[in-house]
């Protein structure tokens, strides 16, 4: 094993270590030790069950994308897009698991659940798709199983050809289950009626925009990392590169787009939820903007691609412009109480309706209109800790299973 | 039978015996009101937000017909009741907070922590605990409990544990203004269909469009 | 659903249903009657009774021997009546188990004031007490030993077994009324009584509502739906410089200058005079209108003294606080009779000369005439100057009350809690008498204070064989002289049920005489460790009102009323029945046979309320402990149904004013109104020399503030208004968690927009309330609704939410000498003007 692949596992391995000690400190004391609370109810936890799964994207739309419009430059890399879709959407489900008061109870989910709700469709779909990205990941491996991996390859007479008959085969599905998680993980905010900051039918096609920019962002970085720059890869690097920003620009247009109509209808409560991001959050907005743009702006030029360091940092603007754009989901629907009234007799003004924080404190309000959110030295362990399991998994996987082959045939 | 409450914004005093009453009577956790009374227009409860200006609102769950807590809640922990009232068994939450997000009033609550420890803030002799003592289950699921778990959703539940031995809620029989009325909205000629229909009732965030069994009538209403 | 609980309960019954509360069960708990459900909880009756005297009827459920809920009995006979009760009562418990509890007595080991104190036993704890008394009256008589017990209404059993002790032990007591500034002195000045006011049940039946400075809403909170019925039956006038919660409420909010009221109150009376829309009747037989003055030296004309009267007075048997005064009727002058208000003809107006028994001759004229003369000053454009309100709309205010009688005027405490307070009220007075508008069923006036208005008679038990009370008034203690202040001073407070320490005037210079050792022993008994008990010697612990059995009555309802035992004392607190008969016979071992030696606390509880019903009078007559223990009970008035109707039977069955306030003999009251009539015109010296024989409006702090110190009219703007909160009953809940949550956690001072720009002030800010005498501190909180130039505190924070810096540090025990011309303890006695204070706010950091 590399150098850098020991320090990779052990610098991820503390990490998710410390992230499931947090985690386990949380289970015991409480969400109380996060930074939500009643008029804040949702944070970094699920800002990163959105990310993950946008993060996840790539990795199925590209490989499916080779195999169902033929784009075989990007043959190589679908194996890394597999694993680290497979890595992203368990990742999500991760992400997610600390938000949950009752995590004992989840097996209600498959007691009870209940069919209207968008979080089981989610689940439902999270599951899928990892179960398909793992399929896909095995299928693409098939044929590369060796030494001991050899006990676990199914017994087929010819099995790149089989592994390429049913990767052609599963990309459809592969792809409506990518644009699936995304639609229905929006789904769960753009169905909530009571936010506006949520409530668009933008919300969905944006989240696919978005997902599939940092999706195969990181993928990008990850074949970038394994791979590096070689002149067999110029091509797929393109490729991607034009990928993600037509992915981008999509997801900044439909951004402006939904915010530009609210806008110019100028309704009150939208107006109120546009100037959370754009007063109150400006900086975290110019940079989920910017940082995107300037890291596709680079990609698209040749000379940036010259540079494995300089597409990686543009890479990494990319994947934090958008998990910025994902934590941003909250403020806007949170920082004010849906609730608003205008007092009688004085028809112009709004009024938020105080919120029982849900923590009492001698000499603090219990009741808020506003809750400054951000997450909490636990959250963010737990949230470094789920981040850190991605890297890990795909370490081990490059490390163990045959997913990068050139490196393979080298050896 | 469709259980709804009429709050009589003339009447309402603003006084928040109501809030007291339902905090007590369901032994709600330090930080946590199902109940609350405000001033509209005024971060301050009595201020006037403008000279000349003032009503007082009460609010809690308004137990909505298409109430989007309970379509959002995965595993039908909040559900809705026959009478229409919209509960949550203490039992099957699995904490995610997605009705909270999803309820335009802000009236759900959470308990972020074991709530014996969040009452211990409040400095009681003895480890003293409030409420009505015995927990209630209504076709088997677990709608009122003294002390909830950790990490599970909490809201007004219009006191089932009440209603079953034809009690009114702790917030009616608390209302010194005689401001608040339980009965069936189903029956055109129950005292509070005559209100809603006699008096304008009308409904909080009706473009919600979630349908709420609480009405409210208008403030400063002259009767002759 | 609409099932009502009560109707409720008897279904129960007859079906024995098997969730309903079965009455079968209802057995004894302690001796409290409970009922007990199957659940296995008590649910036991009580009242709570704290100083709003409120005195709202609690059902307690207990389960485990803990209070696990609280909820309003609604078991008032009158629907109107259901469901009394507050958040405050609702959230008791928190007192009763909260952590400011006083566990175990308390000998103070600190620096007084420290707050040490060592945890004592019983004996310790009052052996200490009992020798510290005797060496202080020792030392400078019996005298210099003081007690206070607040709102003694809401408590005959165990507030009278102190005030019994000190009469055996002739000890001095203040009386609560005045020490509060609760007392209205107008009353006894125009009527003769300590207060008098239509139960609210009575409200709805005015035609025209006018409330001067009373929020109701708030201070009056169980009571306010029958002030909704009234507006909704006739109309609701508030009139208040700051839009309180009542004024929100109201049909019209009419925002007057502070202290004006009394320029208001003669304004519309001369609109209602000058339109002729008084009931002249009425004034003939009722008030001394007809009474002839001597222009001469402003006195009312004696009988005795008219020549073609003198002999006839002879004839006359009147008592001796009576006197005969003469009136013209159509037949001639007359003398009016003080002992019956028969119709008179007397003729209401009139200036002429009379010949006296020396021969000489005076001009005369009619109190009416003088009233009239006096009200000219009082043109609309005046008096709207003087308010700060549209002439028109004073004018159609005026109209309209005297046009739709009955009219009910509430005269609220905030708004005579100032130096000339008696004014306003003699001023607010004449609009409900003008409109002939007293003694019927919905009219008349009001005031709702803390009321210790005691309802029956309390004799038999206040007072013991060989007893004497020393009343000082508790202004002449805080100045440290006054005509009954004792030679040597008051050396040691014994109180309960109050926290002087915070609540009352020059708090910080109690500290301070307390901490110097002027004042060489203080006890406290109190359920709570209030401010006060931190400045004790000994606190003893007490039991609340869910711990013991007490008699409560009070003025908002007519009902008595028991305060039962629905769980056991908590840690060690006693009743202060226990305790008096303790320290009494520890004192003289002879005073222990006045306390039921032979009964346990409970037992005797029980028999002294047996024996306060038995021997009450005609108000008690016929009720029993037995009918108390299954419910509240109405006392009985000379109103038809027993309604409480001040004055009906002067009005209806024409006998003299005024009628007895208790527990003060009649001829103590009665010689305020020689005339046996509302007296509208005082011939007392001083108030002839004052200018006060009438009412009139005169300039707020010209005979406080700026004669003290000239320079307060520039250096201190703001007046300083102190009024109750919605949150606490005075410094009762002070520490109440829930209800500090409810408000933030924090202390608060309202403060007018400009005045707070002025000051570079914003919402939320830290601010000190100071003056040359002290200082508090509070958030600043800008509200559209208070006027220029006053700022308002809601009082009643203990000192350590306030960094230990009362309000009552900014205030004066002003004393209006009129006060002092006569007095009856808590009647005519010098009383508390908390408004009458300047201040100034700046803003400090925290
Ligand atoms: N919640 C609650 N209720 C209580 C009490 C309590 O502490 N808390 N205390 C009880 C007791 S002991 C008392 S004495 C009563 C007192 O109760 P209230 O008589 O209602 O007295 P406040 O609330 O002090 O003030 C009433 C109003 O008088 C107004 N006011 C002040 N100065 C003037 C003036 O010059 N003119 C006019 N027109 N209005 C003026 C104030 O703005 C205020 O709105 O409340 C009783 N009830
Ligand atoms: N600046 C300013 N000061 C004011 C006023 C104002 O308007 N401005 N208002 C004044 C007025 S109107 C009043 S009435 C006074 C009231 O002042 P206080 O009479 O001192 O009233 P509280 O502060 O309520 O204190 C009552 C105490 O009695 C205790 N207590 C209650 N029930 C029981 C019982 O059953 N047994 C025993 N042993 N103790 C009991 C409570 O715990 C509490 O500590 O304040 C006056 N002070
Ligand atoms: S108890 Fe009644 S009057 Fe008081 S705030 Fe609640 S609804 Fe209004
Ligand atoms: S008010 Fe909120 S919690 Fe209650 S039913 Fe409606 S959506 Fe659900
Ligand atoms: S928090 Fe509980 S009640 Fe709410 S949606 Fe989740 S499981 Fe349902
Ligand atoms: S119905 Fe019960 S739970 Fe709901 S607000 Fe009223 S008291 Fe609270
Ligand atoms: S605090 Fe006063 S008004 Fe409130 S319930 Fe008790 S007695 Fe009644
Ligand atoms: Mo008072």
């Amino acid at each position: 094993m590399s150098t850098s692949k020991k320090i990779g596992f052990a610098i991820t391995g503390l990490l998710m270590l410390a992230g499931l000690v947090a985690w386990g400190i949380q289970v015991k004391e409480g969400l109380v030790l996060t930074n939500m609370r009643n008029s804040y109810t949702w944070g970094l936890y699920v800002a990163g069950l959105a990310f993950f799964v946008g993060n996840a994207a790539g990795g199925l739309v590209l490989s499916s994308m080779i195999y169902l419009f033929g784009v075989t430059s990007l043959k190589p890399f679908a194996k890394i897009g597999a694993l680290c879709a497979f890595a992203n959407v368990t990742a999500a489900m991760l992400a997610i698991l600390p938000d949950i008061g009752q995590p004992i109870r989840l097996y209600n989910l498959v007691l009870h659940p209940q069919w209207r709700s968008p979080l089981v469709w989610d689940i439902i779909v999270l599951n899928l798709y990892a179960a398909l990205s793992l399929l896909y990941l095995y299928l693409l491996m098939l044929p590369d199983f060796q030494g001991p991996l050899k006990k676990i390859a199914l017994k087929v007479d010819h099995p790149k050809e089989f592994s390429e008959k049913w990767a052609k085969r599963l990309a459809p599905y592969s792809l409506a289950a990518a644009v699936g998680i995304h639609v229905i993980t929006a789904w769960i905010f753009a169905t909530q009626g009571a936010r506006d900051w949520w409530n668009s039918a933008v919300l969905a096609p944006d989240f696919v925009a978005a997902a599939l920019a940092s999706g195969t962002a990181i993928v990008l970085l990850v074949c970038l990392l394994t791979y590096g720059l070689k002149d067999e890869y110029t091509q797929a690097y393109r490729t991607m590169a034009i990928f993600i920003a037509v992915a981008l620009f999509t997801h900044i247009f439909f951004m402006y787009n939904d915010f530009f109509i609210h806008y110019w209808y100028g309704a009150t409560e939208a107006l109120d939820v546009l100037s959370i991001t754009f007063k109150k959050y400006a900086l975290a907005h110019a940079f989920e903007v910017v940082a995107p743009l300037a890291g596709v702006i680079l990609l698209l030029s040749s000379n940036v691609r010259k540079s494995a360091g300089a597409m990686m940092t543009s890479c990494f603007l990319i994947i934090a412009g958008i998990f910025v754009h994902r934590f941003l989901l909250m403020p806007g629907a949170f920082d004010r109480v849906p609730l608003t009234i205008a007092p009688l007799g004085m028809q112009n003004t709004e009024f938020s309706v105080p919120i029982a924080s849900g923590q009492y404190e001698p000499l603090m309000n219990t009741f808020v209109t506003e809750w400054h959110y951000f997450p909490s030295g636990i959250e963010i362990a737990i949230f470094l800790g789920v981040l850190a399991y991605v890297g890990f998994l795909i370490i081990l996987a490059i490390d163990r299973l045959p997913i990068v082959k050139i490196e393979k045939a080298q050896t | 039978m469709r259980r709804g409450m009429v709050i009589d914004l003339e009447k309402c005093i603003g006084c928040r015996s109501c809030v007291v009453a339902c905090k007590q009577h369901n032994a709600q956790p330090a930080g946590n009101w199902w109940n609350r009374v405000v001033t509209p227009g005024s971060e301050r409860h009595l201020t006037p937000p403008e000279k000349g200006k003032e009503y007082f609102l009460p609010i809690h769950c308004q137990h909505c017909n298409n109430a989007p807590c309970e379509k959002v809640c995965p595993v039908n922990a909040t559900y809705t009741e026959e009478d229409g009232t919209v509960l949550v068994d203490f039992e099957r939450c699995i904490g995610c907070r997605y009705c909270m997000a999803a309820c335009p009033y802000g009236v759900r609550q959470f308990n972020w922590e074991d709530p014996k420890k969040a009452t211990a803030r409040y400095g009681y002799q003895d480890g003293y605990t409030y409420g009505h003592p015995q927990e209630f289950r209504l076709k088997g699921r677990l709608v009122y409990m003294p002390s909830r778990f950790k990490g599970v959703v909490e809201k007004c539940n219009f006191c089932v544990h009440y209603a079953d031995k034809g009690l009114d809620p702790a917030c009616v029989r608390g209302c010194p203004g005689n401001a608040r009325h339980v009965g069936d909205l189903d029956d055109p000629d129950s005292r509070v269909s005559k209100m809603i229909r006699d008096k304008n009732g009308f409904t909080l965030l009706p473009e919600k469009g979630t349908k709420p069994n609480v009405y409210y009538l208008p403030p400063k209403r002259k009767e002759v | 659903m609409q099932l009502k609980r009560r109707s409720f309960l008897k279904m129960g019954l007859a079906a024995g249903a098997a969730t309903a509360l079965d009455m079968k069960f209802l057995r004894y708990v302690g001796d409290a009657a409970a009922a007990r459900t199957s659940e296995g909880e008590t649910i036991t009756r009580s009242t709570c009774s704290p100083n709003c005297t409120g005195a709202c009827g609690f059902n307690v459920h207990v389960s485990d021997g803990r209070i696990s809920t609280l909820i309003q009995s609604a078991d008032y006979p009158e629907t109107g009546y259901n469901p009394r009760g507050c958040l405050r009562g609702l959230s008791m418990m928190n007192l009763v188990y909260g952590k400011d509890r006083v566990k175990y007595p308390l000998i103070r080991t600190g620096e007084r004031g420290s707050g040490k104190f060592k945890k004592a036993t019983w004996e310790e704890a009052l052996d200490y007490t009992a020798q510290k008394l005797k060496g202080i009256m020792e030392k400078y008589g019996p005298e210099a030993v003081a007690l206070t017990v607040q709102v003694p209404g809401t408590g005959y059993v165990h507030k009278g077994a102190l005030v019994r002790l000190a009469g055996l032990a002739h000890w001095s007591i203040h009386h609560g009324y005045d020490q509060n500034g609760d007392l209205p002195m107008f009353w006894p000045m125009t009527f003769g009584v300590q207060t008098e006011e239509l139960e609210s049940l009575e409200w709805p039946n005015a035609r025209y509502t006018m409330v001067f400075g009373s929020n109701i809403i708030q201070t009056r909170l169980p009571d306010a739906h029958n002030l909704i019925k009234a507006k909704n039956n006739g109309k609701l006038v508030v009139f208040d410089p700051d839009y309180c919660s009542t004024a929100a409420k109201a049909d019209e909010w009419v925002p007057l200058k502070p202290d004006s009221d009394a320029a208001m109150g003669l304004g519309m009376a001369k609109v209602i005079i000058d339109r002729r829309l008084y009931d002249e009747k009425f004034l003939q037989d009722f008030t001394d209108f007809p009474i002839l003055v001597r222009k001469d030296n402003g006195k009312r004309l004696p009988a005795k003294d008219v020549k073609a009267l003198a002999n006839e007075t002879a004839g006359w048997k009147i008592p001796p606080y009576r006197s005969l005064f003469v009136i013209r009727t159509p037949k001639g002058l007359a003398i009016l009779n003080p002992e019956r208000l028969d119709a008179t003809e007397a003729i209401l107006e009139g200036e002429f000369e009379v010949e006296l028994t020396d021969g000489s001759r005076v001009e005369v004229r009619t109190v009416f005439s003088e009233l009239k003369e006096m009200l000219a000053e009082y043109s609309l454009e005046k008096v709207a100057a003087l308010t700060d309100v549209p002439a028109g709309q004073i004018e159609r205010i005026a109209v309209e009350a005297a046009t739709n009688t009955p009219l009910h005027a509430v005269y609220g405490a905030s708004n005579y809690q100032w130096y000339n307070g008696d004014l306003k009220g003699r001023a607010i007075s004449l609009l409900p008498v003008l409109t002939g508008s007293i003694g019927k069923s919905g009219g008349g006036i009001s005031t709702y204070a803390g009321q210790y208005r005691i309802r029956f008679n309390l004799k038999e038990w206040w007072s013991a064989p060989g007893g004497k009370l020393n009343w000082v008034p508790y202004l002449y203690f805080l100045q440290g002289k006054g005509k009954r202040y004792p030679q040597k001073g008051i050396k040691a407070m014994i109180g309960g049920w109050g926290n002087p320490f915070d609540q009352h005037n020059m708090a910080n210079r109690l500290k301070d005489r307390t901490a110097s050792g002027d004042i060489e022993f203080v006890v406290t008994f109190d359920f709570s460790m209030t401010t006060s008990c931190q400045w004790s010697d000994v606190v003893f612990p007490a039991t609340s009102w869910y711990e013991n059995y007490e008699l409560t009555a009070t003025i908002l309802h007519p009902y008595v009323q028991l305060q039962q035992p629905a769980i056991k004392p908590m840690f060690e607190s006693r009743t202060a029945f226990w305790v008096a008969r303790q320290l009494a016979k520890r004192l003289n071992p002879e005073f222990e046979k006045y306390y039921y030696p032979d009964l346990d606390e409970n037992e005797a509880s029980q028999e002294i309320i047996e024996v306060l019903l038995k021997t009450g009078g005609f108000e008690t007559k016929g009720i029993t402990l037995d009918m108390l223990k299954k419910g509240p009970v109405r006392l009985h008035s000379t109103a038809p149904d027993d309604r409480q109707i001040p004055f009906w039977e002067q009005v209806q069955n024409r006998v003299p004013f005024p009628p007895r306030s208790y527990p003060a003999p009649l001829k103590a009251t009665a010689r305020f109104l020689r005339s046996g009539r509302i007296e509208f015109y005082k011939d007392e010296d001083l108030f002839l020399e004052t200018g006060e024989q009438l009412p009139v409006q005169k300039e707020t702090f010209s005979e406080t503030e700026y004669k003290v110190d000239p320079g307060a009219r520039k250096k201190y703007t703001l007046r300083f208004v102190t009024k109750n909160s919605l949150y606490r009953v005075h410094s009762t809940h002070s520490n109440n968690v829930w209800l500090n949550e409810l408000q933030g956690n924090k202390p608060k001072v309202f403060l007018n927009k400009n005045d707070a720009a002025e000051r570079n002030i914003k919402t939320g800010d830290f601010v000190e309330i100071y003056n040359n005498r002290g200082k508090t501190r509070a958030y600043a909180v800008i509200d559209p609704g208070c006027r220029r130039g006053t700022t308002i505190f809601e009082q009643g924070w203990w000192a350590r939410y306030l960094k230990n810096e009362s309000y009552n540090s900014l205030t004066m025990p002003w004393i209006k000498p009129l006060h002092e011309i006569y007095f009856v303890p808590g009647i005519w006695s010098p009383t508390t003007v908390w408004n009458e204070c300047l201040v100034d706010v700046r803003r400090v950091t925290a």
